[in-house]
């Protein structure tokens, strides 16, 4: 399996430097969390993938020709268009109107959002409007997602069910996710490999990979992984 | 929800009904139709000048004056704030004459209007100096509060640069758009009557006005004022209407 590597990345903003003579690995049709505390450079490193930022210097190998979806922390829903809309926006426009209508009503349902195809982001609550977004992103035929706690400012209860659609999207298509996030539940459910950062200038603190297919946060070996990566986080 | 409106509503019939009771009592206390009819023959005056013969040409001349520029005003406002608003060196050469022309006096206008211009172009011409900076001005303020966040997301997914404009741009500034045209026909609409004062084209409400001024008929030139307040408010409500039939994600 090729893998996506960035090598020799320095990044500093101002007085900052969040980066300097990092490398990191990962690994294609994986889910792969980063977990570390609020300002390390996560969102930036996410940034600097998806080519919104730019480097101060450093090779990333295997991105060129990739394709990229972002979930962000917030659902970045266009107020004016409809659920059902909202999805096909990003779709390209050789397609048909039919053809993407069809794809985004796949999608909405994905997520169980059917009966609210039509509904406009202002009538619709927090975590529904980010399922939206989860749709959205998985709808876009990309290679990669990459995903900015887009779970933050969600509740528990919301949070279980994002995990859950999340998850039996990616089942049926195992794309290559690179997820941000401070919370060590949040990785445990979702990631194959997870990764700690350290405080910037970032440094990889320690790599866990999770094989279990089934995750339950009380069964004993989570709740072992969960206090080793306690253990790591500042 | 429903007994506040209806309170609301109360409050303000309330307010109505009591600018109404003031009135009768000044014009009471003077007791001459000459400085200050009394509002029940005022309101006569209003009905009759509905019957009087100009009457339509009267008033569907200013109407028409304040179409005319609304519509020239609207035009270039949209064209000129949309490129001002997608160009900085573009904003810095028009920014000061929107400045200008929000500052200037509208009495600096006509004056200067009445000597370059045909009578019945002044009214226009000062129609359209009043009214466009406001839709200009309002729609530049909506290209620069056009959400950032969208603009990126909308190029992550590598969605075409005209899409962006269509889909993200223009539908964010149409609230601008409609508080601008507002703004502007609410100024607008009291500038022309002036303009129609001062220059006297043979028909128009200010022409009227200024009439009714001539002969002392006090009460025609309240009901001509009455009139005009109608006009400007059919407008904004007409105005309210189509926003709401276009904004409907809010």
């Amino acid at each position: 399996m090729m893998n996506l590597q960035i090598k020799k990345l320095y990044k500093s903003f101002d007085d900052i430097i969040l980066f300097k003579d990092f490398d990191i690995d990962f690994s294609e049709h994986t889910i792969s969390c980063i977990l570390g505390p609020s300002g390390c450079g996560k969102t930036t490193l996410l940034n600097m993938i998806s080519n919104t930022t730019q480097p101060d210097s450093g090779n990333f190998m295997g991105f060129n020709d990739k394709i990229i979806s972002y979930i962000f922390q917030e659902p970045r829903l266009l107020p004016w268009k409809t659920v059902l809309e909202n999805i096909s926006f990003v779709l390209d426009d050789s397609l048909s109107k039919k053809e993407k209508d069809s794809i985004a009503l796949k999608y909405s349902q994905l997520v169980e959002l059917e009966k609210f195809n039509n509904y406009y982001p202002s009538k619709l609550s927090g975590g529904m409007k980010q399922r939206v977004a989860i749709a959205r992103a998985f709808s876009y035929p990309s290679d990669i997602i990459l995903m900015d706690e887009p779970l933050k400012a969600l509740d528990l209860r919301l949070k279980m069910n994002l995990i859950k659609a999340f998850r039996r999207l990616w089942q049926m298509d195992k794309r290559t996710v690179i997820f941000v996030t401070h919370d060590i539940d949040e990785a445990l459910l979702l990631g194959n490999d997870i990764y700690i950062f350290s405080k910037a200038p970032v440094e990889i603190k320690r790599k866990f990979v999770i094989t279990e297919k089934e995750r339950s946060l009380h069964a004993p070996s989570f709740l072992k992984l969960k206090n080793e990566i306690w253990e790591q986080m500042d | 929800m429903n007994i506040k409106l209806t309170k609301n509503k109360l409050i303000t019939t309330l307010s109505v009904v009591l600018l109404i009771g003031i009135w009768k009592l000044v014009s009471l206390s003077y007791g001459s139709e000459l400085i200050l009819p009394p509002p029940e023959s005022t309101l006569v005056a209003t009905l009759k000048l509905f019957i009087a013969e100009n009457f339509i040409s009267t008033v569907g001349l200013t109407i028409l004056r304040g179409l005319i520029g609304f519509a020239v005003s609207f035009i270039l406002g949209i064209g000129l704030g949309i490129l001002a608003g997608g160009n900085r060196s573009f904003h810095a050469f028009l920014k000061p004459i929107l400045v200008t022309l929000r500052s200037t006096p509208v009495i600096s206008f006509i004056l200067l209007a009445l000597i370059w211009f045909r009578v019945d172009m002044v009214p226009i011409f000062i129609a359209f100096l009043t009214m466009f900076p406001f839709i200009c001005t309002n729609v530049i303020d909506g290209i620069k509060n056009v959400d950032r966040d969208l603009v990126e997301m909308a190029n992550i997914y590598r969605v075409p640069h005209h899409k962006i404009i269509q889909k993200v741009y223009l539908p964010a500034i149409v609230p601008f758009i409609f508080s601008g045209a507002s703004s502007a026909m609410g100024f607008g609409w009291r500038a022309i009557i002036i303009g129609e004062v001062l220059s006297q084209p043979q028909f128009g409400i200010g022409t009227a006005m200024q009439t009714a001024q001539t002969y002392l008929l006090v009460n025609e030139v309240i009901a001509w004022t009455i009139i005009a307040i109608m006009i400007s408010s059919f407008f904004e409500m007409l105005l309210r209407r189509v926003e709401r039939k276009i904004v409907v994600w809010r």
